[in-house]
């Protein structure tokens, strides 16, 4: 049986969007990748916040990422280097200094230089 | 017409401790010089606590592995090298190191590479049957560690290159070319251990332990 695949709708802050598909089993910046789509991303491990983006709709496993915080979720920041669509997504790459202040917030952990 | 030169734009008058000019001329090249070195402290921090402090542990589960425990030794002492050689360029761009050693690892732009079945650190593998960890399982987050390293680098030196910061530049790809290095030699021995494939590093051993051919020169004080 095919892999069930999801839309995901990137929106550019400088504006513009993109629009490709992921697979439930699949990283979203791979998908991305597949598609011709380059992201931001450095560590590739769910760990730096180079490849954070904005969750405008949807929802992401990040089961896989090496540190993720529920904070993180709340706040709606996902790292889809490790993320994987559960559902039709709309997102906004070049978050991570974003994700970095809802981290300063919360007193947690996360690299200055990106 | 006045020439463009980007190194008699500066403003430091003579005898002034408080301004350097080896930041003004990054500056006037278009250097974003607190951003860049941020990203040094990151590296560092990765170079430090992400890989040296956590390689010592992965390397000590690795007996009956003698020739993988000796490359992981290498890795450990030359990213510990790479702390060493970088450290200096984080002071004269007017930053320093953390006070707090648990600030410094947090920090760290790479994850850190903590021994399979120890839940990122948090318990001791399971030893039941003695065995620990597989050495596949530690050449794998060694491989990915140093995979990380490599893109930390690699940015470095693009933010840095076409003469916009000739000395980070050359200590960052000093730095890269070991990096690269340990990545060929991770992927050789875990592809052979996990998957039975040869695909040779093309390297032959270091003289020493921890040589650090590119970043230990020494002419530098980098003992």
């Amino acid at each position: 049986m095919a892999e069930k695949t999801f839309t995901v709708k990137v929106e550019f802050p400088e504006g513009g969007e993109e629009t490709f598909e992921a697979g439930a089993g699949e990283y979203i910046l791979g998908a991305a990748r597949r598609a011709g789509l380059q992201l931001p991303s450095l560590c590739e491990q769910g760990w730096d916040l180079a490849c954070a983006v904005k969750i405008v709709e949807g929802e992401v496993d990040q089961s896989d990422s090496r540190r993720y915080f529920e904070e993180d979720r709340k706040c709606g920041f996902a790292l889809i280097c490790t993320g994987k669509a559960c559902s039709d997504l709309v997102i906004v790459p070049y978050q991570s200094k974003q994700m970095r202040k809802c981290r300063d917030e919360h007193g947690l952990p996360a690299p200055r230089g990106t | 017409m006045a020439r463009e030169m980007p190194h008699a734009t500066g403003k430091v008058p003579p005898g002034d401790v408080t301004q350097r000019v080896g930041i003004e001329v990054m500056e006037a090249r278009g250097v974003n010089v607190e951003e860049l070195r941020e990203k040094l402290i990151d590296a560092i921090a990765a170079e430090f606590a992400s890989t040296y402090y956590y390689y010592t542990i992965l390397r000590m589960y690795l007996a009956g592995h003698e020739d993988y425990k000796e490359i992981c030794e290498d890795a450990r002492l030359e990213d510990r090298a790479h702390f060493e050689l970088m450290t200096p360029r984080v002071y004269e761009l007017g930053g320093s190191l953390p006070y707090n050693l648990h600030e410094f690892a947090d920090r760290a732009g790479c994850p850190h590479a903590y021994l399979p079945g120890t839940d990122n650190g948090q318990h001791a593998p399971e030893m039941g049957d003695g065995k620990g960890p597989s050495a596949a399982d530690i050449l794998e987050v060694l491989l990915d560690s140093e995979r990380c390293a490599i893109r930390t680098w690699s940015e470095i030196c693009d933010l840095t290159a076409g003469g916009k910061d000739p000395r980070t530049y050359d200590l960052a790809s000093r730095i890269l070319n070991e990096e690269i290095e340990h990545e060929a030699w991770f992927i050789e021995l875990l592809s052979m251990e996990r998957d039975g494939v040869v695909r040779p590093s093309g390297h032959f051993r270091r003289g020493e332990p921890g040589e650090a051919p590119y970043s230990k020169n020494r002419p530098l004080y980098n003992p």
